[in-house]
């Protein structure tokens, strides 16, 4: 058999691609195949579709400091007659009354006038931005005092802070002179941040929970387990070949149908919200960083759950019953991980790894995400530090809930190596530990 | 654990160098239980060359001993070798054995020559060379026609056929078959009787298992007999039997005159004694078998007689086991 | 059955003997047959041998016909016995063998589900009123009992759903067995309405019996009188009436996927998918783009609403009213049931 020697192709082309043929084959055959990954598709599309619709619609603008509005109805808005001097409130005082009289602004010229204009990065310690864009703290006539209500020295300008407590964990606070980027376009941040937060849910919940715990669960388990009930193992442990290489190939063969439904979605997913995405730009080139680890981890999670759930349908005729609970574990630990990405149990678990790798990936691919949360949470207004009820734009929220810091104080590119080798440690030790549960087995 | 690199077939034991004087089949005091219950208890054995039916009733640990010899189970105690190797948690010997399960589950969707060529590169061929040797045994085993066909579309004959292709297919030294004739129609039997014989004649070792006597009596007289887990009777079939001359055998034979060939007949020596069960038959009650079997052709021929047939009621596998049992013994 | 002259006698005569290869028995066309086939698998039952005159040249069976004339049982008895065969089997052997992770989960869930009942408990022996507040009946508190989503509705009664349905219908399918049912008087809708039956008793029994304890330990633990079991007791009944509607749709979901597919853990890991994953993707689309209406696919979230219309509670869904959680309810449950009796009236008998 070995007289020629073998091309690479040539030496895989034998036991390993036969099984993983065989495998993929078999696959195609099963009705519940199709009906799993029609239905995973089905309901991620939907999902995709409600996006788009909301990316198509107006988000509502609000005018956030109020001075559209014309209170003491002469006919012009507050923000006019703060401008030009008259009395916002008496309506025997408007700029109407004036020598040569000048005409009622448009209201629409006071909604969203004043965005923010936010060009620092989000580090520790405290800076200084933000631009007066309309004027009504530059220009208008206020006392210095007045204009610099923050005290530190600088007229018009906004103090963003980032501090760290002892509990290791990352604060901010925002301090803002009074009429400074106080009211941002509620249609630009909340798509864009709706938009982030799509992106990030999708990937997280979407992709890597239950795309990556249900495939495996649904396609994994009987990988081994149904082959020794069935008694066609017999067929292939006839042959002179290791049980723990069955036990790869088969799962390969797994990952063989799983791994391209995994990427095509994830395309599709790209695709979608890179045109249907806020931005002027025709596609969102910069999303598909993020996109791209998504993919990954949930190929990395696909594969380590494969590994498992196929290890314990070959432990135990009931190893489905092992897999639920164990399902249930991941899945509390995927919500942890939203709220404490830093907790000790997620380094237990394997979703935590992977969700690991999405949010390094975001956090190289929006540098500045902690400072756009900061800045839709802190929402405009300009009143100054004593802003006390909830001003914060649409999308902040979410946005804030479904991305976290990679964990473990790392940056974020040291994280994602790591937790990609963490994963294909899992994933080499269930393999192992599968083999050998496979190896002792005794098969009727 | 390492994966096959070099993807050969031989497994994990790369460097695994079969025995040259080792016997195909060893078994060295071989038990296996399952709690209390002695599936298999105290079995030595070796076998080499030519086909040997192991005959037993259902339950008697013919399916148990295969297991054993392929590795599925472990022996409880004893040594199992093939070809000088224990086949437990080692699948390097199986380069040289094919095995014909007894399930009847098969993979349906596949046809007959992906079936055979798919796991023929489980031994390490390469795909081109793979479908070389499916073409061949699938040829051997009478099923070219179908070969591209489904075989959930198979018949049971066919099905059994596809089986021993798959195992022929890496050229085997010992050939193990697991009831491979159950649920065959007549016509299959005989196919795959013929088969066997004629891997028998090329040298192979060959073990097929069934519970019928006169199916491995027409494909082998060397017979391992398995009882409750016991081995009951080693070696050919009709000396194990003429060992049992204490007991009568009986032979019935129906004819057109039954009393006339019963005046015939009581003139050879063995016979003992003849009674008439009904008009039709005669039945010759004998210590000596063979002697009978080689005489009586030629009086039936010599006084033409009219004889419909021939029988030996006492043949069957249940028979010889009661004997083997209940009387003397071994 | 008229007997005609000519019909020869019937050779019923031919008792069964025991069959035996000593050499004393005599040779019979028996003993020849049993050579002839050489095995004794069942095979050997002659009793109802009844021929035509035997003939040199083999013999024909001719069908012989016998009216039963015996009484069968009313079918709610027959019924019963298959409903027995299947509760039973949680408790003892020699009925429908549920395996024993299966009877272990349902132990833990009913011992988990109990939590309250032991806290009400301990929370009346401390005297706490405090504490009561919290832990004893209250609408609040029923509410969750039964439609909690955290433990109850992810951990315990869709696992237990899960886990029972697994095999109910599937592995009669796979095996055939669903022959030893259909051989006998019964119709198919008897068959899958036991089935049904069976499955929710077990899970009523884990449900309804854990809320019911809670229910009478508050009684009994604070000594509650008349008064304010008259003023719960429609609060109660409500819970009763959505542990129900529960367990029906649970089971009425289980039960179709049980009867579209082979294999024991497929119809299992789909009911949870479905009830997990389509509460996932709906908490998605609810947070990110404050958008209800994707719980009206999710089963338990329409199970939570109508839930809280009934027990009134305060409302987590509040972008459309609860009659349209209840229509989804319905819709989801006849969409289920027509799958399973479709699926059922048109199983083929047989080993798929």
């Amino acid at each position: 058999m070995a007289t020629k020697p073998d091309t690479i192709y040539r030496a895989f082309d034998r036991k390993a691609s036969a099984i993983v043929e065989f495998t993929l084959r078999q696959y195609r055959t099963k009705t519940s195949t199709w009906v799993v990954l029609g239905v995973g598709f089905t309901a991620l599309a939907l999902i995709f579709l409600i996006y788009i619709d909301v990316m198509g619609s107006e988000f509502e603008s609000v005018d956030n400091d109020g001075d559209s509005t014309d209170y003491d109805n002469d006919g012009y808005p507050k923000g006019q007659e703060l401008r030009l001097g008259t009395d916002p409130w008496d309506s025997e005082s408007h700029p109407g009354l004036f020598d040569t009289p000048i005409e009622p602004d448009p209201i629409s010229m006071y909604i969203n006038e004043d965005g923010f204009d936010w060009d620092i990065n989000s580090k520790i310690g405290s800076q200084t931005t933000g631009i007066d864009d309309d004027g009504d703290c530059l220009n208008s006539n206020k006392t210095d005092s007045q204009k610099d209500t923050d005290n530190n020295g600088i007229p018009c300008d906004i103090i963003v802070d980032f501090y760290r407590l002892s509990d290791g964990r990352i604060y901010s606070n925002v301090l803002a002179d009074s009429g400074v980027d106080e009211d941002p376009d509620e249609d630009a941040y909340s798509r864009e941040a709706i938009h982030m937060a799509f992106v990030l849910s999708i990937g997280k919940l979407g992709f890597v929970l239950l795309l990556g715990i249900f495939l495996p669960l649904f396609m994994a388990t009987g990988l081994i387990r149904d082959e020794m009930s069935s008694g066609t193992m017999h067929f292939m442990l006839a042959k002179p070949i290791a049980r723990s290489e069955v036990f790869l190939y088969r799962t390969l063969g797994y990952l063989g149908i799983v791994w391209p439904y995994v990427i095509v979605l994830g395309i599709l997913g790209a695709l979608v919200s890179g045109f249907a995405g806020s931005g002027d730009a025709f596609f969102r080139f910069a999303d598909l960083g993020v996109w791209l680890a998504i993919i990954f981890a949930t190929m990395m999670a696909t594969l380590v759950y494969g590994m498992l759930f196929n290890a314990l349908g070959v432990f135990w005729k009931y190893g489905i019953i092992l897999a639920i609970p164990f399902a249930a574990w991941e899945l509390g630990m995927a919500l942890l991980s939203m709220g404490a990405p830093d907790a000790m149990l997620l380094r237990f678990s394997v979703i935590g790894w992977a969700l690991m790798i999405v949010d390094a990936a975001a956090m190289l691919v929006w540098p500045n995400l902690d400072l756009f949360i900061v800045m839709g949470q802190w929402g405009g207004g300009g009143q100054g530090s004593g802003w006390d009820f909830d001003s914060s734009l649409e999308g902040s929220g979410p946005l804030d809930f479904f991305s976290s810091k990679p964990g473990l104080g790392l940056s974020a590119f040291t994280a994602m190596i790591v937790a990609t080798l963490v994963m294909l440690f899992q994933a080499a030790i269930l393999w192992f530990i599968g083999g050998a549960i496979f190896k002792g087995k005794e098969i009727q | 654990m390492i994966p096959d690199f070099d993807q050969q077939g031989a497994a994990e034991t790369k460097q695994w160098v079969p025995e040259v004087s080792a016997p195909a089949i060893l078994l060295e005091n071989v038990s296996k239980s399952y709690g209390r219950i002695f599936a298999l208890s105290n079995i030595t054995l070796a076998l080499n060359g030519g086909v040997t039916g192991v005959l037993g009733m259902n339950g008697a640990g013919k399916s148990t001993l295969f297991n054993l010899l392929m590795g599925k189970l472990k022996p409880s105690q004893g040594s199992i070798k093939l070809f000088g190797t224990d086949p437990w948690k080692n699948p390097a010997p199986y380069a040289r054995v094919g095995f014909v399960p007894e399930h009847e589950k098969m993979y349906d969707w596949m046809t007959g020559y992906g079936f055979v060529s798919t796991f023929a590169r489980l031994n390490g061929l390469t795909r081109d060379e793979a479908s070389v040797e499916a073409n061949r045994v699938l040829e051997f085993v009478g099923l070219t026609d179908v070969a591209y066909k489904k075989i959930g579309q198979y018949s049971k004959g066919m099905r059994q056929r596809a089986k021993i292709a798959h195992a022929l297919v890496n050229d085997p030294e010992l050939i193990i078959l697991d009831e491979p004739l159950q649920g065959c129609d007549p016509l299959a039997r005989t196919t795959i009787m013929n088969l066997i014989r004629e891997l028998g004649r090329m040298g192979r070792t060959v073990l097929v298992s069934s519970h019928i006597l006169q199916e491995i009596e027409r494909i082998t007289e060397q017979i391992v007999i398995l009882h409750q887990g016991r081995l009951l009777a080693l070696g050919n079939l009709h000396s194990i039997r003429e060992r049992l001359d204490k007991i009568p055998h009986r032979i019935s034979i129906q004819a057109e005159n039954p009393k006339e060939l019963a005046k015939d007949v009581i003139d050879i020596d063995e016979v003992y004694g003849v009674s008439f069960p009904d008009g039709k038959n005669i039945s010759i009650q004998t210590h000596n078998l063979g002697a009978i079997h080689s005489q009586l052709p030629r009086i039936i021929v010599d006084n033409n007689h009219k004889v419909s047939t021939i029988d030996n009621p006492d043949d069957d596998l249940a028979s010889i086991l009661g004997y083997l049992t209940s009387g003397g013994g071994m | 059955m008229t007997t005609s002259e000519n019909t020869p006698p019937m050779a019923a005569a031919i008792t069964p003997q025991p069959v035996e290869y000593a050499a004393e028995t005599p040779v019979t066309g028996k003993v020849r047959l049993e050579a002839a086939w050489g095995s004794t698998e069942g095979d050997e039952d002659f009793t109802t041998t009844a021929s035509s005159a035997p003939k040199p040249d083999g013999q024909v069976f001719k069908p012989q016909y016998k009216q039963w004339n015996g009484q069968l049982n009313p079918r709610w008895m027959r019924n019963w016995a298959i409903l027995r065969h299947h509760l039973l089997g949680i408790f003892k052997k020699g009925h429908r063998p549920w395996g024993m992770p299966i009877r272990l989960y349902l132990l833990v869930v009913f011992i988990a589900s109990l939590t309250d009942v032991g806290l009400t408990l301990v929370s009346a022996l401390i005297g706490d009123s405090g504490l009561h507040s919290i832990w004893g009946v209250s609408r609040d508190n029923l509410y969750g009992h039964v439609l909690g989503f955290f433990p109850r509705n992810m951990l315990y009664y869709p696992v237990i759903a899960a886990l029972l349905v697994g095999g109910v219908i599937s592995e009669d399918r796979q095996h055939g067995t669903s022959a030893l049912y259909f051989s006998r008087p019964i119709t198919r809708f008897d068959y899958v309405g036991m089935k049904f039956l069976s499955v929710a008793l077990i899970q009523g029994l884990i449900i309804l019996v854990s809320l019911s304890l809670y229910y009478f330990a508050e009684i009994a633990a604070m000594g509650r009188g008349w008064a304010w079991i008259i003023d719960t007791l429609p609060m109660f009944l409500a819970t009763v009436f959505s542990a129900v509607l529960l367990i029906f749709t649970y089971t009425s979901i289980g039960l179709s996927l049980s009867s579209v597919s082979k294999g024991k853990f497929f119809p299992g890991i789909a009911l949870l998918s479905i009830i997990l994953g389509t509460k996932i993707l709906a908490f998605i689309v609810s947070n990110l783009f404050d958008r209800e209406i994707l719980y009206l696919i999710s089963p338990y979230d329409c199970l939570a609403h109508v839930g809280q219309a009934i027990i009134g509670t305060q409302p987590t869904y509040d972008q459309y009213s609860w009659t349209w959680s209840l229509a989804s309810l319905v819709a989801m449950n006849a969409l289920a049931l027509y799958v399973l009796t479709t699926r059922v009236s048109s199983m083929e008998v047989t080993r798929e």
